[in-house]
């Protein structure tokens, strides 16, 4: 009995150690695809083709920026002034869970106009067609021709009730209601994309009943991936009025939170790049309206 | 009572018409050397180490300040006055008595932010230093309040005969930064009036 449990620990350690996909994500605990075999991947393609179908994309910008994805999954970036965020969000997630996924769906997109990821059926429209490697002064986002399209892509394809009088891109909109995402659209998205399981509490305009919020965050962020949904106008004031409208504005991958005192220290993930943010314990409970929580 | 609420609903889409007016037309050429030597101290000091400030209060005594770096931004806030800002900025290597100074002079000048901006001409990484003034105005109620913006640009651009920024000089098309248009000052720097200060 004793020799047959080593032996199967002996197995099981084996299998793990030759297995890179069963625990080598940095966010995930268990990931489809690793960076080696997307990097293998896209060095085997022609990265100088024009695309007729994405008339505007330039292909050294589109695969350069593949590439820079690949090496640094926290390097997307949704621009400034755009209601990207949450596209951002789902982007840093799918590209740590299947990064060979995600390049070969980009890939075939390019290609032939479109694809399929997670039996998820990808097929843009021509206004996104033209309108992917056009956005500017939105900061680095301007050459960053894949993400632009990804993000467009995604936008076009998922609806929530915030996009009901918007559903057609026009030129802007990427600033616009057209581009909004709710919580149960985020929370869609994520599972649907990731393929893992997604729950929430909170929701687009009541803030969860959680008694204590840094507790609860505590208590489940060694074991899930976290994501937020903030009302991001607190942290980032932009009127002097003190009267205002208390809605979520932004999505943040939430990746360490500690307390001091009445000081919460929250370290997250947003427009391409780590944030750490000192706010009271008070201010924490006024801007959150969803708590997501995706298995890892 | 009811003459109260009746004198409220007569006057009440008066007020709601009305938009807060601000009392200048020319307040960057009345306050030109200030605020231009503001944008250069904090051109100055940018160039060392990345960051941003930003009056959260009205009186202008509280400073949210983004440290930025290639893998971090720290956001903090605090009293002008309070030792913690002092010794964050010794912590993280800043210019303390330089940006203390910086400080002082947004405050009398009522510059409530200021941030550096990348943007792209063909491909390549340009930078425009944007601030915003908080100017005398007349507010009714329900009526938001009004900032003035000023974007320094490196480079000469382009505007057309309306004097509105433009894009590139071939193209013509009308460049929008944060969502609004910017009207001409110098070939370098331009104006726009907004309802945020960021």
């Amino acid at each position: 009995m004793r020799t047959q449990f080593k032996l199967i620990s002996f197995v099981l350690l084996f299998l793990v150690s030759v297995n890179p996909k069963g625990f080598a994500g940095d966010l995930f605990g268990e990931i489809i695809s690793t960076k080696e075999e997307a990097i293998a991947f896209l060095e085997k393609i022609d990265q100088t083709k024009e695309s007729t179908i994405w008339p505007n994309i330039k292909p050294k910008l589109f695969y350069d920026n593949l590439k820079l994805n690949l090496g640094n999954p926290g390097s997307f970036y949704p621009g400034r002034s755009t209601n990207f965020c949450g596209y951002g969000a789902v982007a840093y997630l799918v590209m740590q869970k299947d990064p060979l996924g995600y390049v070969k769906l980009m890939n075939e997109l390019y290609d032939k106009g479109e694809s399929s990821f997670n039996n998820n059926q990808f097929k843009p429209s021509k206004e996104i067609k033209k309108a992917a490697g056009t956005l500017k002064f939105k900061g680095v986002l301007d050459i960053r021709h894949a993400e632009q399209m990804w993000f467009l892509v995604l936008a076009d394809k998922f609806k929530g009730y915030l996009n009901f009088f918007n559903r057609r891109f026009s030129e802007g909109d990427e600033n616009t209601f057209w581009a909004a995402t709710n919580l149960a659209k985020f929370d869609r998205m994520v599972n649907k994309l990731c393929g893992t399981h997604v729950s929430a509490v909170g929701s687009d305009l009541i803030k969860p009943w959680v008694k204590d919020t840094y507790n609860y965050l505590v208590k489940i962020i060694d074991n899930k991936i976290i994501s937020l949904y903030i009302n991001n106008r607190i942290i980032h004031k932009n009127n002097h009025d003190k009267i205002k409208f208390s809605i979520p504005t932004h999505y943040i991958i939430l990746k360490g939170i500690r307390r001091s005192g009445n000081q919460v220290t929250l370290r997250y993930w947003d427009y391409g790049g780590d944030t750490e943010l000192q706010i009271s314990s008070r201010t924490l409970k006024k801007i959150i309206f969803g708590i997501i929580t995706i298995d890892k | 009572m009811i003459r109260c609420l009746v004198l409220l609903v007569t006057i009440s889409p008066v007020l709601l018409s009305c938009s807060t007016k601000i009392l200048s037309n020319n307040y960057y050429q009345e306050h030109k050397g200030t605020v231009d030597s503001i944008e250069r101290r904090y051109e100055r000091l940018n160039a060392t180490r990345q960051f941003s400030l930003a009056f959260t209060n009205k009186e202008l005594s509280i400073v949210s300040l983004e440290i930025i770096s290639d893998t971090l931004t720290r956001i903090y806030e605090f009293s002008t006055n309070e030792k913690r800002l002092a010794d964050t900025l010794i912590k993280y290597n800043y210019d303390t008595t330089g940006i203390f100074y910086l400080i002082r002079k947004m405050q009398l000048t009522k510059v409530t932010w200021i941030n550096s901006f990348d943007y792209y001409v063909n491909d390549l990484p340009q930078q425009l230093i944007i601030l915003s003034i908080k100017p005398v105005t007349i507010r009714y109620l329900f009526s938001p309040p009004k900032y003035i913006a000023l974007a320094y640009f490196r480079t000469p651009q382009s505007f057309d005969e309306k004097g509105r920024l433009l894009d590139n000089r071939r193209t013509r098309v009308i460049r929008k930064i944060k969502g609004q248009t910017f009207y001409k000052i110098t070939d370098r720097i331009c104006y726009t009036v907004m309802e945020k200060y960021r």
